[in-house]
């Protein structure tokens, strides 16, 4: 192995990197090393003084704290990093060159397992900043902070490592064109499990206060796990057990170069069968060969139902898509289930069930409808040439998205409403606020897809730029706090107008109950605007839309 | 608005400035109806971008496009309605199958649907040699394929301009030949084509008039007699026209000094 090829692999690609930040300024630059700089103080400073401060305070916390972090990190990792490692590993023509050059697998492989820790940089940065808080809470010797770090870095490396061996086991047995989205699947739905799992373990619901036993309780059931063992081996460091410390540094030590190892060998026999499979831009359902429908002869020659009657098709036949809408569905239900205990104390079950619809709605809308418009991706440039407005295009994308989001939320609504044994007045009342929360949901969704595409990404959760995310996230929260509040200022109405107290022992005069239901309306078209100000927004930005059609 | 007259294409001073790059410095010419307007240049001379403006796909920063007298820009719906643009990378969506592609298109010009359409759809892929592979999907198909597919989306509807890109590029020679006649029957038949290209036989062969951009503005314009007489040659082919207008420096002295 040549260590120069591979410094060599290393800088030009971190060469790329930074011309892509720097784009034609280098004062960009600057401003982004500022930027993370006050990020990582912020981020990094919370999650070191909430570890310091529950290891000062909570000493028996200490193992399960390290354990956690650790095995958060690679539950995390196995998530969400997958098209991230096949990316660094299987695609790219800087890739086909290097195979091409006289350069060895081995080398590939340890160039580009340094390229991918680069994409875990924030999760790393986050659990180092934990398990050093922690470190500095129990008065921790100088000794642990260098394992500690080493650590971060070497489960990154064999999280990465543990990837690219499932890649190249997946390589050798799935057919070659559903290989990486059955990876991708398989990772995302282990993943969305092992977490459903563990917040389902945890017992934290709405209302009520951490039960940190869960905490120590899950970290005792996974003790078993590689993942947990750079836990131990620091958590030995703290209570001076040399011994014991050495046996789990000894025992990850070995389990990274297994790992690594095997990983490096198996890449290296398989490098070329994995360009060839996943370096494909599109991942198809194989289709029997057939008599083709007579398409053209039915039907209206609407746009709207064209793009609608496209939108079906392309959806359900590309896998990909389909394996990632997979762990949000289980995500949701999980959620779903996490929230939905019988609520004591302050927060009644309608109440409980309200809040859940909300989340529902949102967090479906944000996983689905945002990438409606960004998914194009080059055939966007046809609807830009075709006689349609854009406005149009928007209605076509909010209408298809409605008609599965809304209807899920409104059955998940009905259900949980039922369950919760409410009254036949509050299903209804539950059902109409999911129809009137999932419309607006996802109409926000499409327009933030529309204000900040990116339709160069093959990652649905990567089709919305950070300004897109912002403002999206800024519009549900204001179109939900608007939306419950005015159902909320309603429901007082209501009992001020039976002349039941409200607040207390105080009965408020039947004219006030008027006035709040003019306020209610009014917060309710102020939640519309919401809506309806950035779909003109979204309208605006994809009218005068002039991005690299290369990069689509 | 002039929808009879006889330009069917006109891009006036056209100009495309991003930050402080020129990329088309005041591009200026009509093509009319019926005939087959060549369009040359190095790469990077300004080409696609010009065709780009045309089609309303990258707007200028100044100057006009219009198409059969329509401002692609002032009367979108109006001028897109008459326009076919080909882009050297087709657009396409992989998951769709060929028919479901060129169905996909015809709604969204709002082309009556009906055994009409059915017919001119399938007479096209016969023609392009894909009925064999109508069940399958684009994503399958190869360059020169889906560059069909995409012609034949086009074509679907009669537009009375088509705006071109490399449309041969990646084509068998038999298709090749298939797409350059069927050019000349379009404007035989009244269609304006505007036909970007680097082989310069196909653009001899076509063109009525030629334009040759370089450095993002037009060189030199006219039929091959008229360029012949601005280069001062008159037994000129195209490509020494071509390379003459588009001055670099002399390819046979870096070559002898590289390998030297």
């Amino acid at each position: 192995m040549n260590g120069a090829t591979v410094a060599l692999i290393v800088r030009i690609e971190l060469r790329a990197w930074r011309n892509r930040l720097v784009k034609d300024r280098s004062s960009r630059l600057a401003m982004l090393a500022a930027f993370l700089v006050l990020g990582a103080i912020v981020i990094g400073g919370t999650f070191f003084g909430l570890a310091d401060g529950a290891s000062q305070f909570l000493p028996y916390l200490r193992e399960p704290m390290l354990v956690g972090a650790f095995s958060a990190l690679s539950i995390l990792m196995l998530v969400v990093g997958f098209p991230t490692v096949i990316a660094n590993f299987f695609v790219g023509t800087d890739l086909m060159q290097l195979v091409l050059a006289p350069v060895r697998p081995i080398e590939i492989f340890i160039g580009r397992a340094l390229l991918a820790a680069r994409a875990n940089l924030l999760l790393g940065f986050v659990t180092a900043m934990f398990v050093l808080g922690t470190g500095a809470g129990a008065g921790a010797p100088p000794l642990f902070y260098l394992i500690a770090f080493a650590f971060v870095v070497l489960q990154v490396l064999m999280v990465t490592a543990l990837q690219t061996l499932l890649l190249c086991l997946v390589l050798q047995w799935v057919p070659a064109r559903l290989a990486r989205d059955v990876s991708v699947a398989v990772a995302s739905i282990s993943g969305a499990l092992i977490y459903v799992a563990w917040q389902l373990t945890l017992r934290q619901t709405l209302g009520r206060r951490p039960n940190v036993s869960g905490l120590v309780e899950f970290a005792r059931r996974i003790d078993w796990l590689p993942t947990a063992w750079p836990g131990h081996a620091l958590s030995s460091v703290l209570d001076g057990a040399v011994i014991t410390s050495l046996l789990w540094l000894s025992l990850t030590l070995l389990l990274a170069v297994v790992l690594i190892g095997a990983a490096a060998y198996f890449y290296s026999r398989t490098l070329l069968t994995g360009l060839g499979q996943f370096a494909g831009t599109s991942a198809l359902w194989r289709r029997r060969a057939g008599k083709p429908r007579r398409v053209a002869s039915e039907g209206t020659e609407s746009p709207d139902v064209a793009i609608a009657r496209k939108d079906w098709i392309t959806y359900r036949r590309d896998v990909r898509r389909l394996s990632r809408l997979l762990p949000a569905v289980i995500f949701m239900f999980g959620y779903a289930v996490f929230f939905n205990r019988p609520a004591g104390g302050a927060i009644g079950s309608f109440w409980n069930n309200m809040f859940l619809i909300a989340f529902v709605s949102m967090f479906i809308s944000m996983a689905v409808a945002t990438s409606a418009v960004p998914s194009e991706r080059r055939g966007f440039q046809l609807l830009r040439m075709a006689p349609i407005t854009m406005t149009q295009l928007l209605r076509a994308k909010v209408l298809f998205s409605m008609l599965p989001i809304v209807g899920l939320v409104a059955a998940i609504s009905v259900g949980v409403a039922i369950l919760g044994r409410n009254n036949p007045a509050d299903v209804l009342q539950l059902t109409v606020m999911a129809l009137w929360l999932g419309f607006g949901f996802v109409a926000i969704g499409v327009s933030v897809g529309a204000i900040d595409p990116r339709f160069d990404a093959l990652d649905d959760r990567r089709m919305v730029g950070p300004l897109g995310t912002l403002v999206g996230v800024g519009a549900e929260l204001g179109f939900g706090a608007l939306t419950l509040l005015a159902f909320t200022v309603v429901h007082v109405a209501i009992q001020v107008y039976a002349g039941h107290p409200v607040f207390g022992d105080v009965t408020i005069p039947v004219g006030v109950g008027i006035a709040l239901v003019a306020g209610a309306l009014i917060l309710a078209a102020a939640g519309v605007a919401v809506v309806f100000v950035l779909l003109r927004i979204a309208a605006s930005k994809l009218e005068g839309f002039e991005a690299s059609i290369a990069s689509t | 608005m002039s929808s009879q007259g006889a330009t069917a294409v006109e891009a006036r001073g056209l100009l495309k400035r991003y930050g402080v790059v020129v990329a088309v410095n005041g591009v200026s010419f009509r093509v009319d109806r019926g005939e087959i307007f060549g369009f040359l240049g190095a790469n990077g001379a300004g080409k696609t971008t010009t065709l780009r403006m045309l089609c309303g796909l990258v707007r200028p920063t100044q100057g006009q496009a219009l198409i059969d007298g329509f401002d692609i820009f002032a009367k979108p719906m109006e001028a897109k309605a008459r326009l076919g643009y080909l882009d050297e990378e087709p657009f396409v969506h992989p998951h769709l199958t060929g028919p479901e592609f060129i169905d996909y298109v015809a709604d969204l010009y709002r082309m009556p649907r009906g055994r009409e359409r059915q017919q001119r759809m399938d007479r096209l892929l016969e023609l392009f040699e894909l009925s064999s592979r109508s069940a399958e999907l684009i994503g399958t198909y190869s360059h020169g394929m889906r560059q069909k597919i995409g012609l034949a989306s086009l074509l679907i509807r009669e537009p009375s301009v088509l705006l071109l890109d490399e449309p041969t590029n990646g084509l068998d020679p038999r298709s090749a030949r298939l797409v350059k006649d069927l050019l000349e029957e379009l404007a035989s038949r009244g269609t304006a084509v505007l036909l970007s290209t680097h082989i310069l036989e196909v653009a001899q062969a076509l063109c009525r008039r030629i334009a040759i951009m370089d450095h993002g503005v037009i060189v030199a314009t006219g039929t091959m007699d008229e360029l012949r007489a601005k280069a001062g040659s008159a037994q000129a082919t195209l490509e020494d026209l071509f390379l003459r207008l588009t001055a670099g420096p002399e390819s046979k002295a870096l070559i002898d000094q590289l390998l030297s």
